[in-house]
């Protein structure tokens, strides 16, 4: 089977943030309360004179980089490369909840009826009942378009060719999503910067100096042994051979 | 003089309505009662599947309901009147009447 | 992979799908070694799930929608792809049903009041008892009071009709909606027009007025979806509202327009279309009744004169005027739904109408369409009885100039009913609605249920208005029940049919209305006018449309392909004139103004507010406020208030303010904001519940309470703009 690149493009301009989209995730996963798997961002549209206000929905973008793949410590998260979305293993998850900070969408949170790390799977339970993504069929005005970006037949496909597709980056950490947006975005300067684990930066911080050091005295020995081996003549007498012959010896 | 002339008029008033030349009905009548009344008088033979053509208020405008009832004794199915009171005719006529084709008739939202 | 659209699958070639897909997947990943497991808190969709239509009840709406059902357990709702009238979605409220489904709060079983109305204090009761109770107080207060003396009264729901049945077998002319409530002056006003009240035909639209209406938030189907489209295809939306909604922040150009000034700008710009000829001469001259009087009487009104009224500047109106008359006949002035507002909310729609006449977008695309043949018959017909010593009419008959007869007005039944003239009524039964909530000046209300002998109401939950009851019945669901068929007008989406079927078991003691009305009719000798099971009606709705259930089974609506435009070729308009009445001869008759006169209404002045209502796209009923997904949305209120104002009272983003108006007063956050007119304020509907058994119990502030209740003289419809409230911030 070839491999699939899941992917969303979203036309914000015709979203009219009506939480369809949010009230359908929920229900279809089983989100906590409380708890989100996708948003829209933008909601308070203060008063803005001119153009029309946008509405951003979104939820975990795939990555093709994803920072929390790199942040997990146990390897429950990874990048499915059937169909390029980026899975969590529950049995796998500790909940240590290092992948939370690591994303630079906020796009995980820790379910606090499961105890493990959550977040959008782009419906992977629906599409294996052959069912589309619960966020794109309830939508009343088909904002969110889902599909295979390797098929070129695909929907997707075709707005990425046709479109003038963007991506939602954050400056600092680039991870390659697969939500691209069609057109105006409406906000896009609420990502932040990936905050990747605190122990893999302590010990990367640490033992990077540490290493090096040793491994830099190790090497500053050898090449001392070696300079010694060079610049000293072979089977040097012994100095106290010396001191004997000195002595009288006779 | 002034009498004479009342006489007259009340006279001519009393000749005209024994003669049977009815002044318009008025559609003030109990137009909830003459629901029932249609329905109970009329509906037997003006149904579909029955005698008459279906018929119901919407059938016609009110000016044709006017007309219709303006002279009702010349009506085709008026010999099958005979047990409906004048009262009961008014009612009837007060229910086609409000609720025609062209009255402020009643109409629900979807 | 078997499409959306097959049904009833077996478990057998589900199980092997998802076998197969999780081993894809499991050997698609790379470096783990188990495969992915499904959740296990909570149920989810599983192989062999059930697929059932049904049609939402979250609002008005109707949208067909398929629920997935496993065990006999909902788990998920889905849109019906395939109907054409919600363009094939579910909003965040029709998701949320399965919240109210198994809303651990809802009402089980009968409950008898013990303690004071209103205390919350209740006895649990079989049916059998309720059901006896219920049919002796129906007989006691027709003895005594007439059978006028029961009011009833049912929301938009499809067992209504059986409500409205009853109290027609039973003898009470007494019967109320929540249209009264809602759009009954529009309604007025466009019969009064056209003849018959328009669809807008908004996806072939060119340009769009819309004027307070707020359709990116109170949706509509079609029109809400229609409007996003038509507008990428180049539809232009001009918004006028006090308020910055998302309407408003979504259309090519806003205005926030002076409130009850709407008649002044549509006065105006048909004196510019009238004025520089850019009306469908044609058209009016063909098919109007009126113009020569129109063109004089609307001289006065210039667009300087309407920018003073109205605060939006003449330039503005000009410009929209000619606009309009560019982009005509696909060219409208939205007629909107809501109509509750002024004493004289008639004569501002017929100004919308009027404009819209002279747009000549009657019957045309993307204009104002007249219904489409749906071809749905009225059910098992009614034998209804005449009880000889009845008062002659309803109780508010007379009270408005052009009353609905069967629809009345609550607001004026209300007072008569406090007045007890000209009869008393005593007795109330109340099914889908929530008056409490939603009806202007809440005490008039309680006042009202505290005079009465018997009050009874039925609904999925403990609503504010059950909780004033003497007995509560508990309904089932919308996803528990087996409905009759509904027509649906889409203009140019459909003319369809929907009907719903239960797509899980009745919980705990939850009945149908029909039921209901079955055992009281046979307690009161009425028997015979119930005598049919909802399948029979549905038989005898359906009667002229042959294939029309096998429709309804397999795709969960049945479309009527009947004729969209034109449909008045050749017809008679039905209005006195027979024509489209720019003019109204009925009026003038009446004494009314045969054309909308503008009047200067009184204003709040410094320190008041005007207090509007409105609606958004995740609470718009007052049921949705307490439900568990939608609260996770939205679980309070707050007070909108203008920050100059706010500035001025010393009140900040947050504060607690006391709102009061002479019908009420109520404690409030203020949520300080740019996104309304410094004269206006607004708030959320639904809150500030008096009901204990409601989850948003103990948030925000009720609305209602604080409402003032006017009425539009022609059509009796609630006027609630006519508020004007202070708001301060007392010390506590």
């Amino acid at each position: 089977m070839p491999k699939q690149k899941l992917a969303m493009v979203i036309d914000s301009t015709n979203c009219l943030d009506c939480k369809g989209c949010m009230a359908a995730c929920k229900v279809a996963n089983n989100v906590p309360d409380g708890e989100w798997r996708n948003w829209i961002k933008g909601s308070d549209p203060q008063r803005r004179a001119g153009k029309p206000v946008v509405f951003q929905p979104g939820n975990c973008m795939q990555c093709d980089k994803p920072t929390c793949v790199t942040a997990c410590p146990t390897g429950a998260t990874y990048k499915n490369e059937a169909d390029g979305t980026v899975v969590i293993n529950r049995t796998l998850c500790i909940g240590c909840g290092q992948c939370l900070a690591a994303c630079p969408y906020g796009a995980r949170f820790k379910n606090k009826d499961l105890g493990v790390a959550d977040k959008c799977d782009f419906c992977a339970e629906r599409r294996a009942l052959g069912l589309e993504p619960a966020c794109v069929s309830t939508c009343p005005t088909k904002s969110r378009k889902f599909g295979d970006l390797n098929d070129p037949s695909s929907e997707v496909a075709k707005l990425m060719k046709s479109g003038k597709p963007v991506q939602i980056a954050n400056e600092k950490t680039k991870t390659d999503p697969n939500i691209y947006y069609l057109g105006e975005t409406g906000p896009a300067d609420w990502t932040v910067a990936a905050k990747m684990p605190d122990a893999f930066d302590f010990w990367r911080g640490l033992a990077d100096p540490v290493v090096k050091v040793v491994v830099g005295l190790s090497g500053l020995g050898v090449l001392a042994m070696l300079g010694k081996q060079l610049i000293m003549p072979k089977d040097a007498p012994p100095e106290e051979h010396k001191d004997r012959k000195e002595a009288g010896h006779e | 003089m002034l009498k004479r002339s009342l006489t007259f008029i009340l006279a001519l008033c009393m000749v005209l309505t024994s003669l049977g030349v009815s002044f318009a009905l008025d559609a003030d009548g109990n137009s909830r009662k003459g629901k029932y009344l249609f329905r109970k008088s009329c509906r037997s033979c003006h149904a579909e599947g029955q005698k008459a053509k279906d018929l119901s208020p919407v059938d016609m405008t009110q000016a044709q309901w006017k007309k219709a009832f303006a002279d009702y004794k010349k009506l085709p199915c008026y010999g099958n009147w005979k047990n409906v009171k004048e009262k009961d005719i008014k009612d009837i006529y007060s229910y086609m009447y409000n609720h025609a084709k062209d009255s402020p008739s009643p109409a629900k939202c979807k | 992979m078997p499409s959306p659209s097959e049904f009833r699958v077996s478990r057998r070639g589900f199980l092997k799908l998802s076998g197969a897909a999780t081993a894809a997947a499991a050997l698609g990943g790379s470096g783990h070694l188990t495969p992915v497991k499904t959740a296990q808190a909570g149920t989810k969709l599983e192989s062999g799930f059930e697929s059932k239509f049904t049609v939402c009840d979250m609002c008005f709406n109707k949208c067909s929608a398929i629920a997935r059902v496993v065990d006999g357990k909902v788990q998920k709702l889905d849109p019906n792809p395939k109907f054409l009238k919600s363009r094939g979605m579910l909003c965040a409220k029709g998701n949320a049903g399965v919240r109210q489904l198994y809303d651990p709060n809802r009402l089980k079983y009968p409950l008898l009041r013990v303690g004071a109305r209103g205390e919350g204090k209740w006895k649990r009761i079989s049916w059998s008892e309720a059901l006896d109770l219920a049919a002796e107080k129906m007989k006691a207060i027709g003895q005594k009071y007439t059978r006028c003396g029961f009011m009833f009264m049912a929301g938009a729901d499809m067992q209504s009709t059986y409500v409205h049945r009853f109290a027609k077998a039973y003898g009470s002319y007494n019967t109320l909606s929540h249209e009264s409530q809602c759009l009954i002056a529009g309604t007025r006003a466009f019969l009064d027009t056209f003849g018959e009240v328009p669809i807008p035909d908004m996806l072939f639209a060119k340009y769009c007025l819309m004027m307070g209406a707020n359709r990116f938030e109170s949706l509509v189907t079609p029109d809400s979806i229609d409007m996003m489209t038509a507008m990428k295809q180049d539809m232009k939306l001009v918004v006028m509202d006090p308020r910055y909604t998302k309407t408003a922040a979504k259309a090519h150009e806003y205005y926030p327009i002076k409130p009850h000034s709407d008649m002044a700008v549509m006065l105006a710009i048909a004196h510019v279309l009238i004025k520089e000829g850019l009306y469908d001469q044609e058209f009016v001259a063909q098919k109007t009744y009126g113009i020569e009087q129109l063109s004089k009487h609307v001289e006065q009104y210039t667009p300087e004169w309407a920018a003073g009224e109205s605060d939006v500047p003449a330039e503005a109106i000009v410009k929209i005027a000619r606009e309009l008359g560019a982009a005509k006949p696909a060219a409208m002035v939205y007629p909107g739904r809501r109509s509750s507002n002024y004493k004289d909310s008639t004569q501002v729609r017929r100004s919308f109408a009027i404009v819209n006449a002279l747009l000549g977008n009657w019957d045309r695309p993307g204009g104002l369409t007249a219904a489409r043949m749906v071809g749905l018959a009225g059910g098992v017909p009614l034998e209804e009885p005449f009880y000889e010593n009845n008062p002659p009419d309803r109780i508010d008959a007379g009270k408005a100039t052009l009353m609905f007869p069967e629809e009345g007005s609550f607001k004026l039944a209300r007072d008569a009913v406090l007045e007890g003239k000209p009869y008393p009524v005593k007795g109330f039964f109340c099914y889908h609605s929530n008056p409490m909530q939603t009806v202007a000046n809440r005490a008039k209300t309680v006042e009202m249920f505290n005079g009465m002998d018997f009050v009874m109401v039925m609904d999925v939950a403990m609503s504010d208005t059950a909780y004033m009851a003497d007995l509560v019945l508990p309904s089932q669901s919308y996803l528990e029940r087996l409905d009759p068929c509904s027509a649906q007008q889409g203009s140019s989406a459909c003319a369809c049919v929907v009907m719903r079927d239960p797509v899980v078991k009745p919980m705990f003691e939850a009945k149908p209305a029909l039921w209901v009305m079955q055992e009281l009719a046979g307690r009161l000798e009425l028997g015979k006018h119930f005598d049919f099971t909802v399948e029979d009606f549905r038989k005898a709705q359906l009667k002229g449309l042959p294939g029309a259930l096998e429709a309804l089974k397999k795709d969960g609506v049945y479309y009527n392909p009947s004729k969209l435009y034109g449909v008045y070729e050749g017809k008679i308009y039905k209005t006195k004139t027979h024509k489209i009445e720019l003019y109204n001869e009925r009026y003038a008759e009446m004494g009314v103004d045969p054309m909308p006169v503008y009047k200067k209404h009184e204003e709040p002045g410094a320190n008041r507010f005007r207090l509007v209502v409105g609606r958004n796209a995740i609470i718009t009923q007052s049921s949705s406020t307490s439900n568990s997904l939608l609260m996770q949305f939205q679980a309070d209120n707050a007070l909108w208030l203008n920050p100059k104002p706010a500035k001025e009272l010393g009140i900040e983003d947050g504060d607690w303010v006391k709102v009061q108006s002479p019908a009420g007063q109520q404690w409030i956050k203020a949520k300080v904001t740019d996104m309304t007119r410094p004269d206006t304020v607004y708030m959320d509907t639904g809150f500030g519940v008096l009901s204990k058994q409601l989850a948003i119990h103990g948030k925000g502030a009720c609305i209602a309470e604080v409402l003032v209740d006017d009425f539009d003289r022609i059509s009796g419809n609630m006027a609630m703009h006519e508020t004007f409230v202070t708001v301060s911030k007392e010390a506590a």
